[in-house]
């Protein structure tokens, strides 16, 4: 069996994803934080991205595959550090990769790089331009991993590369956005906006993971869900109640509070929740021959009871 | 935090529940005659071929059943106000169609009342897709009725996918030249932007000719103010008998009489990648096509109100 290595394998898309390849691989996983009760034969290292120990790590355990999760996304450090955490992080992985004779990587970005504007055509596909940093400052680290990345699937030809773009997921494990956002009871909407949003659960993100692996696939994909509905109508199934606020309101009160610390996201989400970013996913599907195993139903389901359905 | 959420939870589901309560009030005082409407927009609508996921949304945000709620207004607006006539609509192909129509009246009443056409006179009924400018997307409430009633941001990609699925699209490639044309320009087609040829070429698609004689006077623009346009950031400030004395209310149409022809498709061979002199060079024929009919429109009229 071949070895994988995940970088950020104790946050929730990692465990998933180290649950999803433990038949078929030997695991090993570094993450800054511990993850009591992994399955055995996951050997975890504790180190940082950034640190020196992260390359004695793949130089011993001489991976043969590396899956990169080992992103800050969530925006409740100091800003410089989780841009130094992404950017320079991903920078070192990339090297190193190279160094070691990593043969394959797969990168987990996300679809949110190409950013929300009234002009976003309907169901993007990987050749837009990745603006997402022009209307939401706080997030140009994640849109510079994504470029970093998507150039060296041509600069190093050698690592077979795979940069995945999900659109927002949900679930019970995973730390995202979306989630973080829709787990609230009462969800602040942008009054007189309801974009089409599209979602796909923590565990078909896992399963991409494992196909582009299995695959060999070299690129950019967008990876979609089972369809796309309002975030209104995504706000009712997972059990909240949207709260419409004027812009005009919103956007000073969301600035304000975020930088007094009182809520975890920027005013740049406030696009999202004007604008549709749908993606066209089809480049993967047919790459890959990946489905969506659950549906838009069981995905809200799965947030509503706080459990897998 | 949370108790601002609260108040302002508490104010829309106010304001939805009184909505609800006149919806109410009106379904159950609804003159038999409306209901009746409603009943055959209903029977439209379950007609229409659409590709709908459980929640009832197509993958642009159109929603057939919020298309219901505006049916009344919208309908009696077609068969009362404008009575509006239609000729021609059965050469309209089943399958995908770029319908290109004539722009004028300074609120797009032109759009909605093809679209009502399609659905109510088309076989089969048809809920045709608006591209709308950007600065749509932009606006509160206006975007979302937009969306679910079959309007996108106007861009070609989008255009070209909704083609591939077999939608038929309606574009008005005067843009808000058209719509905000004069009254001394009005049945004057304004330069055609020819993205839209591009796109039949591509995804050979026919090109329905579509001309509206009614529309033109429906709000005679005496002026454009576009200093004052661009202070508001509106794509136009139209200076009108009413409008602005009257205030929003202004702009409403007068009780024009709408000729709506449909011409036959027209098919064009070519690639989509000729340079713009080819592609002007087909554009001007669909130009041609509409201006014929609105001749022929203005010319088997007893008058603009009648």
């Amino acid at each position: 069996m071949e070895k994988v290595l995940i970088a950020g394998i104790s946050g929730g898309q990692g465990r998933l994803v180290a649950h999803r390849l433990l038949d078929e691989y030997v695991l090993c996983g570094v993450d800054r934080h511990a993850w009591e009760g992994r399955p055995q034969g996951i050997a975890l290292h504790r180190v940082d991205l950034l640190k020196r120990q992260f390359e004695d790590v793949l130089r011993t355990e001489k991976p043969k595959a590396v899956v990169h999760l080992g992103f800050v996304r969530h925006f409740r450090g100091v800003e410089a550090e989780r841009h130094e955490t992404n950017v320079r992080g991903t920078q070192l992985l990339l090297e190193h990769c190279v160094k070691y004779g990593v043969e394959q990587l797969v990168v987990v970005s996300s679809g949110y790089v190409y950013g929300a504007f009234a002009e976003n055509p309907f169901y993007i596909h990987e050749d837009h331009p990745l603006s997402g940093s022009r209307s939401y400052p706080e997030i140009r680290d994640l849109v510079e991993v994504d470029t970093l990345a998507s150039s060296f699937i041509w600069k190093e030809p050698g690592v077979r590369t795979a940069v995945l773009r999900p659109v927002s997921v949900l679930g019970t494990q995973v730390h995202s956005l979306s989630r973080e956002i829709l787990s609230q009871r009462r969800v602040p909407v942008v009054m007189g906006f309801d974009p089409m949003m599209q979602f796909i659960h923590e565990q078909d993100v896992a399963e991409a993971v494992a196909l582009a692996l299995d695959r060999g696939l070299q690129g950019a994909f967008n990876v979609t869900g089972p369809g796309a509905v309002p975030i209104s109508v995504a706000i009712r199934e997972c059990g909240s109640t949207p709260v419409p606020i004027p812009e005009l309101l919103m956007r000073p009160l969301f600035n304000r509070l975020f930088r007094a610390g009182l809520i975890p996201w920027p005013a740049g989400v406030l696009d999202f929740m004007k604008y549709p970013v749908t993606l066209d996913g089809s480049r993967f599907e047919e790459e890959s021959g990946f489905r969506p195993l659950f549906s838009l139903g069981e995905i809200f389901a799965a947030m509503r009871e706080g459990k897998d359905p | 935090m949370n108790a601002v959420l609260s108040v302002a939870s508490w104010a829309g589901s106010a304001l939805h529940s009184a909505a609800s309560a006149v919806a109410d009030l009106t379904g159950a005082a609804l003159p038999l005659a409306t209901r009746d409407l409603l009943e055959r927009v209903d029977e439209r609508l379950a007609a229409v071929p659409a590709q709908l996921n459980e929640y009832g949304f197509d993958p642009w945000g159109l929603r057939p059943a919020s298309l219901r709620h505006a049916a009344i207004p919208i309908l009696l607006m077609y068969e009362r106000y404008f009575r509006v006539e239609t000729e021609g609509i059965e050469s309209v192909p089943q399958g995908r169609a770029l319908l290109i129509a004539n722009h004028a009246g300074q609120l797009p009443f032109d759009a909605v009342m093809i679209g009502c056409a399609m659905l109510m006179e088309a076989e089969p009924p048809r809920i045709v897709r608006g591209m709308t400018e950007y600065w749509v997307s932009e606006l509160p409430f206006a975007s979302v009725w937009a969306a679910r009633g079959g309007g996108v941001a106007g861009t070609p990609l989008t255009c070209r996918e909704m083609l591939e699925a077999g939608e038929s699209v309606l574009a008005f490639p005067e843009g808000v030249r058209g719509m905000s044309k004069l009254y001394a320009e009005r049945y004057q087609l304004q330069r055609f932007g020819t993205g839209f040829m591009r796109l039949a070429l591509e995804t050979r698609t026919p090109i329905v000719p579509v001309a509206v004689v009614g529309s033109e006077e429906q709000q005679p623009g005496l002026a454009n103010a576009k200093p004052l346009a661009r202070l508001l950031r509106l794509p136009a400030f139209p200076i009108t008998p009413t409008f602005p004395w009257l205030g929003p209310l202004g702009l409403f149409p007068l009780p024009v009489k709408y000729h709506i022809y449909f011409g036959a498709p027209m098919q064009f061979q070519g690639s989509a990648n000729e340079d713009d002199a080819a592609i002007e060079r087909r554009v001007e024929q669909v130009r041609t096509a509409i201006t014929g009919l609105l001749e022929r429109g203005r010319r088997e009229r007893a008058g603009v109100f009648r």
